[in-house]
C-alpha cells in the first residue's frame, strides 16, 4: 500500500499571495507540515484557506514568500505527479463515468491501476453500485465522493483535500471520516484538509491550523493527539470536547482581530 | 447561410427530438400552400405541392443528374470548410494573442459577397466545379468556426485545474477536456453548415458552371417556368432540412446531452477600446498583405486581378475615380433602400413573435420545431420564388431580406425568453406578478444576449440575401452592378464593389456589436465578462 511517491515534508516561509485585483488573501505563512501527517486548515468562509491550498498545489504562485516540498517548489512535485487535489467542486467529466473519471487521474498520472483497486477505492466512497454511472446522475455528495476517490487513485505522498465533504449527508460523512484515515495512515500519506467545521477539523487530524478572515493569517495552531482510530461519537469526550472548544476559542480570536472579521464591519 | 445566424439559438435538441409535433404545423403548410395554388392558377406565380410533384416525377432524372453534382460539391466544400475551420480554432487556441485577429479576418472573409467572388472565382478557376466547392467552403467555416471557439473554452476552470494537478499541460488539456467540451458547440455549428454548404454550391452553380441545381435555377428563371422553379425550391429546402436533421440525429448518438445555448460574448468585450482598433488595423493589414501577396505568388493575368494598388487606384487616383464612386455609392444607396427595412423587420418580427408566442406557451410548442426546420432553409434558394410573388420591386426584396433574419431571429429570441432563469421567476410569481411584468421584467431581458448575437450574424446573412436577389431579379443595386461588372469584364468596379461590401458588411457586424455591448452592459453583464 506504499505511496506511488513519498510522503514530502512540505516548509511555507512568509508565504504571501495578493491577486491581481489587489485582494490579498493569504498573508506572511509560516508552517511546516511533517510527513505522514495530517493538517486540517480551518477558518470562516472566503479567508483565503483554498488560496493557501492551490499555493501548495502549485496552480497559484505566491506573490512573495517560498513553499518548499521535499526540497523543492511545489512547480517539481506537480511534473512528478507527486500530489493529488480533491477540489471544493468535484469537477468530474460529465462525459465519463465515475470509473472513467477515477482513471483520468491515473491516465493523467500516466499510472497503471488494477482494475480491483479502482473497484475498492469506489466501494471505499460508498458508490458501489455506481461505478458506470455518469456524473449528472448522482446527487451532490456521491459526485464529491467520486472526487475523493479520484484524488486517493494515484497514491498521492501529498494528498490536499478542499472542503470534501461540503455535500456530504451526515451518516455518509461519518463513514468516510472512519475510513480515510485508515487508509491515508496505511499509505502513510501527507494529508492537507480545508474546512470550515471545527468538528471534522478535530476528528480528521493530527493538527489544526486556525486561520484568520481574508488576508489568512494563522491565530493558533492546535495539536490534535486523540488516540486513533477515532470515531464520531468519541466527538463527545471531555479531551475531544475540550479541543473544539480551543479551536471555535481561537476562530473568534480571529475574528475579533482589529483589521478584520467582525470588529472591520 | 441563411443559417448564419442560428448558431446563436442553437439546438434545441430535446424540443427537436420530438419533432413529430412540427407535423401538424407541417400539414397545415402544405394544405395552405395548395389552396393558395389553386386561388391564384392565372397569375401563374405559385405551383402547389401537386403540380410540384407532378413535375419532379416527370423531370426525375434531370433533377436527380443535378441534385448528386450539387450536393456532390456541397459535400466537398463542407469538408474544406470545416476542415479550415479547425485549423483556424487550432490557431486561435495555441496562440491566444491572435485570436482575435484570427476572428477578424474570418469575419472579413466571411463578409465577401459570395455574387461578386462567384464570378471572380469562375474566371480563376475556369470551368470546373471550383468556384462551386469553394463558394460552399467560404459558406461553412464561420458557422463553425464561432461555435468551436466557444465549444473550446467551454469548460469550467477547475476541469482545467485537474489537469494541471496531475502535472499535465496544454496538450492533456486539448486531448481531456477542450475536445470533449467542445464536442456538443461543433455539432451545432455542423448542424447549420450542412444546409449553408448546399447553398454555397448553389450560388457557385450560378456563375456558369454546367451541371447543378443552381443552373437549373438560373434557366428556370429566365424561362419564367413557375413548376421548375418552385420544384427546384421544394427539393432544395428538403435537402437542407433532411440534412440539418440528419446531423442532428448524428449529435444525439454521439454525444451525452443537448449542448446549451451558444453564445459567443461580442468582440472586443474584455478588452480596452484601443486594442480593439489596433486588432482592427492589424486585420485590415494582414488582409490587405494577404491579397496583394496572393496576386503575386500565383502571378495572375492583371487584366481579372486586381490588387490592393489597383482598388485604390480605381477608386481614388484614376482619372474616372469620381465617376467610378459615384457609381458606387448610387448602388449601395439603392441596396441600402432595401437592406435596412428588410432587417430591421426581420428583426422586429422574429422578436416580437416570439415574444407573442412565449405568451401563449400552446401555440409556441408546436411552432418551434416548424421554426427550426424552416430555419435550416437555404433562403436565398427561394429568392425565386418571393420575386415570381411579389415582383422585381422593392417589396420583394424587402420580404426577402425580412424573411432571411426572421427565422435565426425568432429562434434564438424564442430559445432565450424559455431561458428566464427559474428561480426569479418563482420569486415574480410570489408577488403575484402578472404575465406582462415578468416578460418586461425579466423574459425579455434574458433573450437580449440571444436575441443580439442572432442580429449580428443576420448582417452578412441579409446582405447575401439582397444582393443575390438583385442580382438574379431586380437588376437594381450592389448586387445588380457587380453582376453586370463581371459581365462586362470591367474588373476595377467588381473588385472594388467586393471591398466596400465586404467592409461594410463588417462594419455592421461591428456597429450591432457595439450596439449590443452597451445593453448587455445593463441587463447581462455576465454575457461580458
Amino acid at each position: 500500500m506504499a505511496p506511488e511517491t513519498p510522503p514530502p515534508r512540505i516548509a511555507c516561509e512568509g508565504v504571501t499571495k495578493i491577486f491581481a485585483g489587489g485582494t490579498e488573501a493569504v498573508r506572511d505563512v509560516n508552517l511546516t507540515f511533517e510527513p505522514g501527517r495530517t493538517t486540517a486548515l480551518v477558518g470562516p468562509s472566503g479567508c483565503g484557506k483554498s488560496t493557501l491550498l492551490r499555493l501548495i498545489a502549485g496552480l497559484e504562485t505566491p506573490t512573495s514568500g517560498r513553499i518548499d516540498i521535499a526540497g523543492a517548489p511545489p512547480s517539481e512535485t506537480l511534473r512528478h505527479a507527486g500530489l493529488s487535489v480533491a477540489f471544493q467542486d468535484p469537477s468530474l467529466l460529465p462525459w465519463r463515468s465515475v470509473r472513467g473519471n477515477i482513471e483520468l487521474a491515473l491516465q493523467l498520472a500516466r499510472q497503471k491501476a488494477a482494475d480491483r483497486e479502482v473497484e475498492d477505492l469506489i466501494d471505499l466512497v460508498g458508490l458501489g453500485g455506481f461505478a458506470e454511472a455518469r456524473p449528472a446522475a448522482l446527487s451532490g455528495g456521491m459526485r464529491q465522493r467520486a472526487a475523493i476517490a479520484r484524488a486517493l487513485a494515484t497514491r498521492p505522498g501529498l494528498l490536499l483535500l478542499d472542503e470534501p465533504f461540503g455535500a456530504v449527508d451526515e451518516l455518509t460523512r461519518q463513514q468516510l471520516a472512519r475510513d480515510l484515515p485508515k487508509l491515508w495512515e496505511a499509505r502513510g500519506t501527507t494529508t492537507l484538509l480545508v474546512t470550515h467545521s471545527v468538528s471534522e477539523a478535530v476528528l480528521l487530524s493530527d493538527r489544526v491550523i486556525v486561520l484568520t478572515p481574508r488576508p489568512a493569517e494563522i491565530v493558533a495552531d492546535i495539536a490534535i493527539d486523540l488516540p486513533r482510530p477515532r470515531d464520531p461519537d468519541g466527538l463527545r469526550a471531555p479531551d475531544a470536547a475540550a479541543l473544539i472548544d480551543r479551536v471555535v476559542a481561537a476562530l473568534s480570536e480571529g475574528m475579533a482581530l482589529p483589521d478584520r472579521g467582525i470588529a472591520a464591519q | 447561410m441563411s443559417m448564419a445566424a442560428s448558431w446563436t439559438g442553437t439546438s434545441l435538441w430535446r424540443i427537436q427530438a420530438s419533432r413529430a409535433r412540427a407535423l401538424p404545423g407541417l400539414v397545415v403548410l402544405l394544405i395552405g400552400w395548395e389552396l393558395a395554388a389553386r386561388l391564384l392558377t392565372d397569375a401563374f406565380v405559385l405551383a402547389g405541392p401537386t403540380e410540384v410533384l407532378a413535375y419532379l416525377v416527370e423531370d426525375r432524372a434531370l433533377m436527380a443528374r443535378a441534385l448528386g453534382e450539387t450536393l456532390t460539391n456541397a459535400a466537398f466544400g463542407f469538408v474544406i470548410g470545416n476542415v479550415a475551420a479547425i485549423a483556424l480554432a487550432a490557431v486561435a487556441l495555441a496562440w491566444p494573442r491572435a485570436e482575435r485577429v484570427v476572428t477578424g479576418l474570418a469575419l472579413l472573409v466571411f463578409c465577401l459577397p459570395l455574387v461578386a467572388t462567384g464570378p471572380i472565382l469562375r474566371v480563376l478557376y475556369g470551368p470546373g466545379a471550383g468556384p462551386q466547392v469553394t463558394l460552399a467552403a467560404l459558406a461553412v467555416y464561420y458557422t463553425t468556426l464561432i461555435p468551436l471557439l466557444v465549444g473550446l473554452r467551454a469548460a469550467p476552470s477547475s476541469w482545467f485545474d485537474l489537469v494541471r494537478s496531475y502535472g499535465r499541460g496544454r496538450f492533456a488539456t486539448l486531448v481531456h477536456v477542450r475536445a470533449m467540451a467542445s464536442l456538443p458547440y461543433f455539432f451545432a455549428g455542423l448542424q447549420i453548415a450542412a444546409p449553408a454548404a448546399f447553398l454555397g454550391a448553389m450560388v457557385g452553380e450560378f456563375t456558369g458552371a454546367e451541371r447543378g441545381m443552381g443552373v437549373l435555377t438560373v434557366q428556370a428563371i429566365r424561362a419564367l417556368d413557375v413548376e421548375m422553379t418552385w420544384g427546384l425550391a421544394t427539393v432544395a429546402t428538403a435537402v437542407s432540412i433532411l440534412a440539418y436533421i440528419a446531423i442532428g440525429a448524428l449529435g444525439r448518438r454521439v454525444l451525452l446531452d443537448a449542448p446549451p445555448v451558444i453564445l459567443a460574448a461580442p468582440a472586443g468585450a474584455s478588452r480596452g477600446r484601443l486594442a480593439a482598433w489596433v486588432d482592427a488595423g492589424l486585420v485590415t493589414l494582414i488582409a490587405v498583405g494577404a491579397w496583394w501577396l496572393a496576386l503575386l505568388a500565383f502571378g495572375l493575368n492583371p487584366f481579372f486581378a486586381k490588387g490592393p494598388g489597383d482598388v485604390f487606384a480605381a477608386l481614388v487616383l484614376d482619372d474616372d475615380a469620381a465617376e467610378t464612386r459615384a457609381a458606387l455609392a448610387a448602388a449601395l444607396g439603392e441596396t441600402a433602400l432595401f437592406l435596412i427595412p428588410g432587417y430591421l423587420a426581420g428583426l422586429l418580427a422574429g422578436a416580437g413573435l416570439a415574444v407573442l408566442l412565449i405568451l401563449v406557451p400552446m401555440i409556441a410548442s408546436s411552432a418551434m420545431p416548424l421554426a427550426i426546420a424552416l430555419r435550416s432553409v437555404p433562403i436565398v434558394t427561394t429568392a425565386p420564388l418571393v420575386v415570381l410573388l411579389l415582383g422585381r420591386g422593392a417589396v420583394g426584396t424587402i420580404v426577402l431580406v425580412a424573411v432571411m433574419v426572421f427565422f435565426p431571429t425568432f429562434v434564438a429570441s424564442l430559445h432565450g425568453l424559455r431561458q428566464a432563469p427559474g428561480q426569479i421567476m418563482d420569486v415574480f410569481d410570489s408577488y403575484a406578478a402578472g404575465p406582462v411584468t415578468r416578460l418586461l421584467r425579466v423574459r425579455i431581458p434574458a433573450m437580449l444576449p440571444a436575441f443580439f448575437a442572432a442580429a449580428r450574424m443576420a448582417v452578412p446573412a441579409s446582405v447575401l440575401a439582397v444582393t443575390v436577389v438583385e442580382w438574379l431579379a431586380t437588376g437594381n443595386g450592389i448586387g445588380s452592378l457587380m453582376a453586370i461588372s463581371a459581365s462586362l469584364s470591367d474588373y476595377d468596379m467588381l473588385w472594388s464593389s467586393v471591398v466596400l461590401v465586404s467592409v461594410l458588411s463588417a462594419l455592421g457586424y461591428a456597429a450591432v456589436g457595439a450596439v449590443e455591448r452597451r445593453i448587455l452592459g445593463t441587463y447581462a453583464p455576465e454575457q461580458l465578462a
